[in-house]
């Protein structure tokens, strides 16, 4: 329904005498589109029901006609006809876009001005803002997945812990937000504390790696200790190292 | 060849053969396997999904009576009794050539749908033979599959790829994404298992493959003169006399359909009448 309208005038006044200014201006103004050939009693009808819903709208709010879907309506008599019943409804129309072949001088006797290069707006979308909002309240939300985490699948747990009932299979990405536990071999990849939390630890049954990160810090397949295989293990930080250390 | 009619109404499974990796075996042991089971007396199709670079026909050894092919079928350019060919050792047996002068986009979801659903009305296996990687043709292999059997050599890349594959067929399939269907059943298939080179640690063992893979182990298929030599003739490898490879796809198709066969392994060393009674006695 909104529009921008962009007026763009330029002038030629001689620079000597200056009695006034000439200054680029916007102005926001609504526009109806048309979307319906039938100009009937039904058609003002909706509109009446439509300005009742909400008069606050549409109250010295300047409007232009869009004749973008019916250009057969751009007929002198009909659009006196619209332009007059738009009026009697104090609509403040000052403007016509998409006219297509009708004259400058039929336009400028209903005081109508033709308009170019007009866009549409798009709604205000406010359920964005209030889901950023609500973002930051959420409660930590850990993740469970029972079965193996295959060559090429991800596994995010983008707030919480993420547990793996099963192994990782090399070419396989886990990533938490908080500690990583694997119930199995990880042969993938593991990034714990993926926001920056340090204090995230990565276990599991058997490591073989090929990346394992804590807030960032990682240490791939070539780097990592050997450990004895078959042996339960805990990645963590400490003084800004990753340590591997077998459990128990 | 005895075949047996059966008079109930057709099982309609859809199972495709698949592997990411190329060259591990998908198109040989579709036709081992297609051609088991037809042996068995189960009215089986195999459908070849490697558009642009068709196999399957000259494994089966029809690739001169190909006049239709399946895409000609999906476009509604011939109808699919037209394009199905009737195999001339196993009565039960048909084959759905594809074509080799068009692409993988020529597979369409829903024309794939409707050539499966008119094929489940006749047969009571449908075999996928599925191009190797994972792109369109492998996705449309494996759609509409209720059980799958991933091809895999005891190699590292290759069980890589399978793992892969594993993974797109429990999350990219019509059974992964509809609410409440049970999952694809999917069941691996060890081809080129060669003892030597396990025991030199060349290969990686069974227990390795298993263990990374996490699926049931359909058959073990020992690397085996007899499947090029099939294979070069234009025959399934289990109709071409005994060797071991026959025998394990035996063996496979038996467990594919619910048998308990214990796993063997036999080596290619001792052919004859010997051997020929171990594969039968199953």
């Amino acid at each position: 329904m909104s529009a921008r309208y962009e007026q763009d005038r330029c002038a030629h006044a001689s620079l000597t005498v200056r009695p006034f200014q000439i200054r680029g201006r916007f102005l926001t103004a609504l526009a109806l589109r048309i979307e319906n050939k039938a100009m009937d009693a039904g058609f003002f009808e909706a509109l009446d029901d439509h300005l009742r819903a909400t008069p606050q709208f549409f109250a010295d709010a300047p409007l232009v006609i869009d004749l973008a879907k019916e250009p057969g309506l751009a007929d002198p008599k009909q659009l006196r006809d619209l332009v007059d019943n738009l009026r009697r409804r104090k609509l403040l129309v000052f403007g016509i876009q998409n006219a297509g072949l009708l004259k400058a001088d039929v336009l400028l006797s209903l005081g109508l001005i033709p308009i170019h290069n007009g866009r549409d707006a798009p709604a205000p979308n406010e359920k964005s803002v209030r889901a950023s909002r609500v973002e930051k309240l959420l409660p930590p939300d850990n993740r469970t997945v029972v079965a193996p985490v295959r060559s090429g699948q991800m596994v995010v747990a983008e707030r919480g812990d993420l547990t793996i009932v099963g192994s990782v299979a090399s070419g396989a990405e886990v990533i938490a937000g908080g500690n990583i536990h694997v119930y199995g071999t990880l042969r993938g990849r593991a990034m714990a504390g993926v926001h920056g939390d340090d204090k995230a630890r990565i276990f599991c049954r058997s490591l073989d790696a090929e990346l394992v990160a804590i807030a960032g810090l990682y240490q791939t397949s070539q780097t990592l200790e050997a450990a004895g295989p078959d042996r339960c293990m805990q990645i963590f930080l400490k003084d800004e190292r990753l340590h591997m250390e077998a459990l128990a | 060849m005895t075949t047996q009619l059966m008079e109930e109404p057709p099982l309609g499974r859809v199972i495709v053969i698949t592997s990411g990796k190329g060259g591990v075996g998908k198109t040989t042991s579709a036709a081992a396997i297609s051609a088991g089971l037809a042996q068995r007396g189960y009215k089986t199709v195999v459908i070849d999904f490697d558009v642009g670079l068709r196999n399957l026909d000259m494994t089966m050894g029809c690739e001169r009576r190909v006049v239709f092919d399946f895409i000609n079928v999906i476009q509604g350019d011939a109808r699919l009794k037209q394009a199905l060919i009737r195999d001339k050792r196993i009565e039960t047996l048909s084959i759905l050539p594809t074509s080799q002068t068009r692409d993988k986009d020529a597979l369409t979801k829903e024309g794939v749908e409707t050539v499966l659903n008119e094929l489940k009305e006749d047969f009571d296996y449908i075999i996928c033979d599925s191009p190797a990687g994972i792109e369109r043709g492998a996705q449309m292999a494996m759609y509409f599959a209720d059980e799958a059997v991933v091809v895999t050599n005891p190699e590292v890349s290759s069980v890589r790829d399978s793992d892969r594959v594993l993974g797109l067929l429990s999350s990219q399939t019509k059974r992964a994404e509809t609410e409440g269907a049970d999952p694809i059943k999917a069941q691996v298939l060890l081809t080129r298992h060669d003892r030597g080179r396990i025991d030199s640690g060349e290969m990686m063992t069974v227990e390795d493959v298993l263990e990374i893979l996490a699926v049931p182990l359909l058959g073990i298929v020992p690397e085996s003169q007899a499947v090029l030599r099939a294979s070069n003739v234009g025959t399934p490898v289990v109709l071409d006399g005994p060797s071991g490879a026959a025998t394990a796809y035996e063996d496979a198709v038996a467990r594919l359909i619910g048998e308990e066969v214990q796993m063997r392994v036999l080596a290619d060393r001792r052919p004859g009448l010997f051997q020929r009674l171990l594969g039968r006695t199953a």
